[in-house]
């Protein structure tokens, strides 16, 4: 990348230096003419100098996205050139070895002179490809520049041009987004597609059994069961449950606590510690779930003759609903706040006492605003990762009992993806299966909340 | 360009067969109206009848509406301004405008004066953009009130002084034409005497459309009235014709307080 | 209907209404308990990981040792010295009498596997105390150090602790002569993560945290501001904008795991990314970021109202000069509170950055966004993970102080709310 990089502080460089030369190429222009100029100088400037850069900037995404297709598919055809035709195992093996070399990574010598030749031209084509850019930009930005210069008179709507591309580069700013979740739901499909073509559909959805680390022998990967995906659901769902019993009723109390009852000044300082609790790293409550919460329980547990893992599934919800606790409080609270008023006189103005306005009126009407919050976060709870990794167990138990262990899907992409992996093997495509029925479940939670808050929301004004 | 309209048989402005339409509603069904140079008109009619509506069209300002359609031609020094080579910007420049409700941009009364000019470039240098912000002040009235404390923010103002900021801020473009929308609704009798006032002197200079509700504001500022009702002009004429002999049942209705 | 009656359904009514009210603030009183608990527990169990043992040492700079050649190179003598075993041998010399090898191996025991980096470290500041003998602190090993802060009871028989009775005996001695002293621990912040909890610091997480934060910001403000100006000021109300809307929507509620998919299989997988890079670290979370930027941004806009709009189309601004010169100054306080929301959260994550390799164990500390890094939420995942006692109370305070840097911003983020409100 140096030399992109050099490349790019020299455009830069030019490019702040050709809207100096704009402005005082138009002023020039303008004093020794009588007619009044269109667009005020600055205007000139950016023009020119927006012309000159972006022809480089555009080159350099489309490079930064096709190059490596290319270069892959030219060591491709070079290697099958040298070692003949090959097994897809194979070809990637050979390739992660020339690219480890080409990188620095692998020492030369413990390689076959083939594997040295290659890298050699792996490197070569690499340098080819960024002299190919740099050559192609540099024509680029030189002709959109003397073109700016040509366009550029006094009655010239430089403004106009130059807010034409301010807006463009808006415009694709904001497809960014889409881009994001075009991105997440191909690289999840294309993989959770391969994992298919191995494991069949039904044994992952269906299957009882979990246990990935077996796959890794070959002659077992196609063994029945092993992907069964039930008991992580199932632990996930368990867990969930723990912590919404524990977030729901505690956080719409306390938002009515706060909305209805709380002074000012308690309001002021419960609300911040709130926040605060909402803006702890999520592998902090793993730890203190880890280290204080599970031990204590367990303890407890075995006072009162129960025999409690030291990874229960019962610590670990109950971890992730404190964790929850400011969402649900934070979400209600905003939804009861929206119960106008005059509700509340009208219900008091009956005789009603406060709790009563709140259970027979306030909560009513703020249903489906407290409803959508639970939906969401039951979608939080669900992709939770760092509570369950640190709190809840790795081995896949099929289970009802919330003081044994149970693992989580969240759990499960961690395990099969940290370490060194092989990016084909059934092991990490599992991983983005499970990402993906992660990524559907949340998806539908958070539309069907937006569709409970569109469909239900009373209209007051 | 500026001739002011000296050619007295030549309208400033002219509309020919307005319509506008939010969405499905029509909101002006087909308006003809021509305004002459140095002259203040007047809009009246009972809310809702297309007055505002009308004078937005005279700026574009309608063009920030989302649904929002206007068809018809609207002539300015016989241009038209919807023309495709029309410069919107260049069109709000000739035609300055002031609001309902005083909208000082949250800056100092200094920069609020300064903005136009800043932006269309018509000032080459401190010096120059000084100078036009005191005109502006003292056109607008507010020179003496304000000339000590430049660098405080417009919204310190009273009402009134902030409206009469708007209009120095309006005028510091050099405008042609100045539309003012209810530019008094917002302020009590003694600031909307001063307003009116200004307008008086203002007229020798601009050419002037106000939309007002107060009919006796109508009276006491303007040359030509005009009555709007449910989107259609019904009169239009000498003030003093529409106010003493007017022709149309409805004018009548109005202003003797029938219609509200 | 008697007096009577109504008054008794009452009581009953006002006795429901107490239980109520009772509830929530139960509910609220808990969950404050439960923030208490917490932070306290965290902030106590961190306490003794700020202070580390020392043992002053008697050490003889040998000329001829160091620099037997004679050469004066101080680089030399400091890339060569054998820093090691002068640690042992003037332990030694303090402990006389002690030659078997079992017993030699607890003596070296008392002090930290990187003693001689101590040494050396003296030797770099005084080089003109070369040849002489001079007093250096040595951090001790980490079970020393549980001891002499109690974290280890020496009461317990020999074979259940890891303070073996001889070592007990020359730590007092060591005590008797006021060699023993515990110091601010000041490796926390200039040392890189160690297999050794007793050199082990955060000064390379946090500098991974840095350059992730650094690429996150640089790539998600501009786009998300861009974008919100967009969707709010410019965009017409269409199909496309709708569907950029609901996408965003939708982006703000995917699980960070995802994320980190996306980011292996994209950024590492098909563009060929660094693993364990800031970079791809930065544009994972940059991705995350974005909703939350865009979302506070659109609010911010709505919030500014279209009065001042008016007003500068008014007098002939064009639509950009109108956000620039209006409607973004206006905005900026609640762009940067919800900037600055999004980066503490970013700067919390950890999830995302595991499936991308970022909890690699790292000695360095990364200078470049393609270095190696790790970034202190991972840090603090692994020190968790480690068996050893002493890393508790150390992840505890890394945990403090990554608490500390959020609430900070999170904190000054509420206070730019609270002083730029406007009401309009």
């Amino acid at each position: 990348m140096s030399i992109i990089n050099i490349y790019m502080i020299i455009i830069m460089l030019l490019s702040i230096s050709s809207y100096f030369y704009g402005r005082n190429f138009i002023k020039n222009k303008t004093s020794t003419s009588t007619e009044k100029q269109h667009s005020k100088d600055t205007y000139h400037g950016a023009f020119i100098s927006l012309y000159l850069i972006l022809p480089s900037i555009i080159f350099l995404s489309l490079w930064i996205v096709i190059s490596p297709n290319i270069i892959d598919e030219l060591l491709t055809i070079k290697i099958i050139y040298i070692f003949g035709q090959l097994g897809i195992d194979e070809l990637k093996i050979l390739k992660s070895q020339v690219i480890a070399l080409s990188n620095g990574v692998l020492i030369a010598g413990n390689l076959s002179e083939e594997v040295n030749y290659i890298s050699d031209y792996y490197l070569y084509i690499q340098t080819v490809s960024k002299k190919i850019y740099i050559i192609l930009s540099c024509l680029g930005s030189a002709a959109a520049f003397l073109y700016a210069r040509k366009k550029i008179t006094i009655r010239f709507n430089a403004r106009f041009n130059v807010e034409v591309i301010v807006k463009s580069i808006m415009i694709l700013a904001s497809l960014i987004a889409i881009l994001t979740t075009v991105g997440i739901i191909l690289s999840l499909v294309v993989e959770t597609i391969r994992f298919f073509e191995i494991i069949n559909i039904a044994d992952f959805l269906f299957g009882l059994k979990w246990s990935p680390q077996i796959a890794l022998r070959a002659d077992q990967v196609a063994n029945e069961g092993l992907f069964g995906a039930v008991p992580l659901f199932a632990g996930t769902l368990m867990i969930t449950v723990i912590a919404m019993v524990v977030a729901v009723p505690i956080g719409l109390m306390t938002a009515v606590y706060l909305s209805e009852y709380a002074s000012n000044t308690l309001r002021s300082i419960a609300k911040p510690a709130l926040e605060i609790l909402a803006g702890i790293p999520t592998v902090v409550y793993g730890f203190f779930a880890a280290l204080t919460v599970a031990p204590f329980l367990r303890d407890k547990g075995a006072d009162i003759g129960l025999t409690l893992s030291s990874e229960s599934a019962l610590a670990a919800g109950l971890v992730m609903g404190i964790m929850i606790i400011p969402l649900i409080s934070s979400l209600s609270d905003d939804v009861i706040n929206a119960v106008p008023q005059s509700l509340r006189e009208g219900s008091a103005a009956l005789g009603s006492t406060k709790s009563e306005t709140v259970k027979k009126v306030i909560l009513p009407a703020a249903l489906p605003g407290i409803v959508s919050a639970i939906l969401l976060a039951v979608s939080r709870a669900i992709g939770e990762t760092m509570i369950v990794v640190m709190a809840a167990g790795v081995a896949a138990n099929l289970t009802a009992n919330p003081f044994e262990s149970v693992t989580a899907v969240t759990v499960q992409i961690v395990v099969l993806l940290v370490g060194d992996q092989e990016f084909d093997s059934a092991k990490t495509l599992a991983a983005f299966a499970l990402g993906f029925t992660l990524f559907i479940i949340t998806l539908g939670l958070n539309i069907l909340s937006i569709y409970i808050i569109r469909k239900y929301r009373e209209q007051y004004d | 360009m500026r001739e002011n309209g000296k050619m007295k048989n030549d309208y400033k402005v002219k509309t020919e067969n307005i319509t506008v339409d939010y969405g499905e509603k029509r909101a002006l069904h087909g308006i003809n109206l021509n305004i002459s140079s140095n002259e203040v008109t007047s809009l009246i009619g009972p809310s809702g009848c297309g007055k505002s509506t009308f004078i937005r069209c005279i700026n574009r300002m309608n063009d920030l509406i989302d649904g929002c359609k206007v068809n018809g031609k609207i002539l300015i020094d016989n241009e038209d301004i919807n023309n495709q080579n029309m410069d919107v910007v260049e069109l709000r420049a000739k035609v300055g405008m002031v609001f309902q409700k005083p909208n000082p941009f949250p800056k100092s009364i200094f920069d609020n004066v300064a903005y136009g000019p800043r932006i269309h470039g018509t000032v080459k240098n401190k010096e120059e953009l000084e100078n036009m912000v005191r005109k502006s002040l003292k056109r607008a009235g507010l020179w003496n009130e304000v000339h000590d404390r430049l660098d405080a923010s417009g919204l310190s103002l009273s009402g009134g002084q902030q409206q009469r900021l708007c209009i120095a801020r309006a005028i510091a473009v050099n405008p042609d034409i100045l539309l003012m929308d209810e530019p008094c609704s917002a302020l009590d009798p003694i600031a909307t005497a001063v307003i009116e006032e200004l307008i008086n002197e203002l007229k020798e200079r601009y050419t002037i459309m106000i939309v007002t509700h107060s009919m006796q504001q109508a009276a006491r500022l303007s040359q030509k009235t005009a009555y709007f009702h449910l989107g259609e002009m019904i009169e239009f004429g000498d003030t003093s014709s529409i106010f003493t002999n007017p022709k149309h049942e409805m004018t009548e209705a109005y202003i003797s307080g029938k219609i509200g | 209907m008697t007096n009577k009656k109504i008054s008794a359904l009452t009581k009953k009514r006002y006795s429901s209404e107490k239980r109520f009210k009772a509830y929530c603030i139960a509910a609220l009183a808990l969950a404050m308990a439960i923030l208490f608990t917490l932070l306290s527990s965290i902030t106590l169990n961190s306490l003794p990981a700020f202070t580390q043992t020392h043992i002053t040492t008697d050490v003889y700079l040998d000329k001829n040792l160091l620099d037997p050649n004679n050469t004066n190179d101080l680089e030399a003598i400091l890339r060569e010295g054998p820093w090691r075993s002068l640690a042992k041998s003037s332990l030694r010399e303090m402990v006389p009498g002690v030659n078997d090898r079992k017993e030699k191996r607890e003596l070296y025991g008392l002090v930290s596997v990187i003693a001689g980096d101590s040494i050396k470290y003296y030797v770099k500041e005084n080089p003109n105390d070369i040849g002489k003998k001079v007093q250096i602190n040595i951090p001790s090993s980490d079970d020393i150090d549980l001891l002499t802060k109690g974290l280890i009871d020496r009461n317990l028989p020999e074979e259940n602790r890891t303070v073996s009775n001889l070592q007990l005996k020359w730590l007092d001695q060591f005590i008797y002569e006021k060699r023993v002293s515990k110091r601010f621990a000041w490796k926390l912040f200039n040392h890189g993560d160690s297999r050794e909890a007793e050199v082990a610091g955060l000064k390379g997480a946090i500098a991974g945290t840095l350059l992730t934060m650094f690429v996150t910001l640089i790539i998600s403000f501009p786009i998300g501001v861009m974008t919100a100006v967009y969707l709010e000021e410019i965009a017409p109300k269409n199909r496309m904008t709708d569907f950029i809307e609901v996408n965003i929507n939708n982006l703000a509620a995917v699980p960070s795991i995802v994320f980190g998919l996306l980011g292996l299989a994209v950024f590492i997988g098909y563009f060929g990314m660094p693993r364990s890079a800031p970079l791809v670290g930065g544009i994972v979370l940059a991705l995350m970021t974005l909703p939350v930027i865009i979302i506070a941004t659109r609010a911010s806009l709505a919030s500014i109202p279209p009065s001042i709009r008016e007003a500068a189309y008014g007098v002939g601004a064009s639509q950009l000069q109108v956000i620039n010169h209006h409607v973004l100054p206006l905005a900026i306080p609640g762009i940067l509170t919800g900037t600055i929301i999004g980066i503490a959260r970013a700067a919390g994550e950890t999830a995302p950055l595991l499936m991308i390799g970022m909890m690699a164990f790292i000695v360095d500390t990364p200078h470049k966004i393609t270095d190696k890094a790790t970034v202190m939420p991972a840090q603090i995942y692994m020190w968790a993970n480690n068996p050893e006692r002493s890393f508790e109370s150390l992840t505890s305070a890394a945990i403090l102080i990554l608490l500390i840097i959020l609430i900070t911003m999170n904190a000054l983020a509420i206070y730019l709310r609270k002083k730029y409100e406007r009401k309009w």
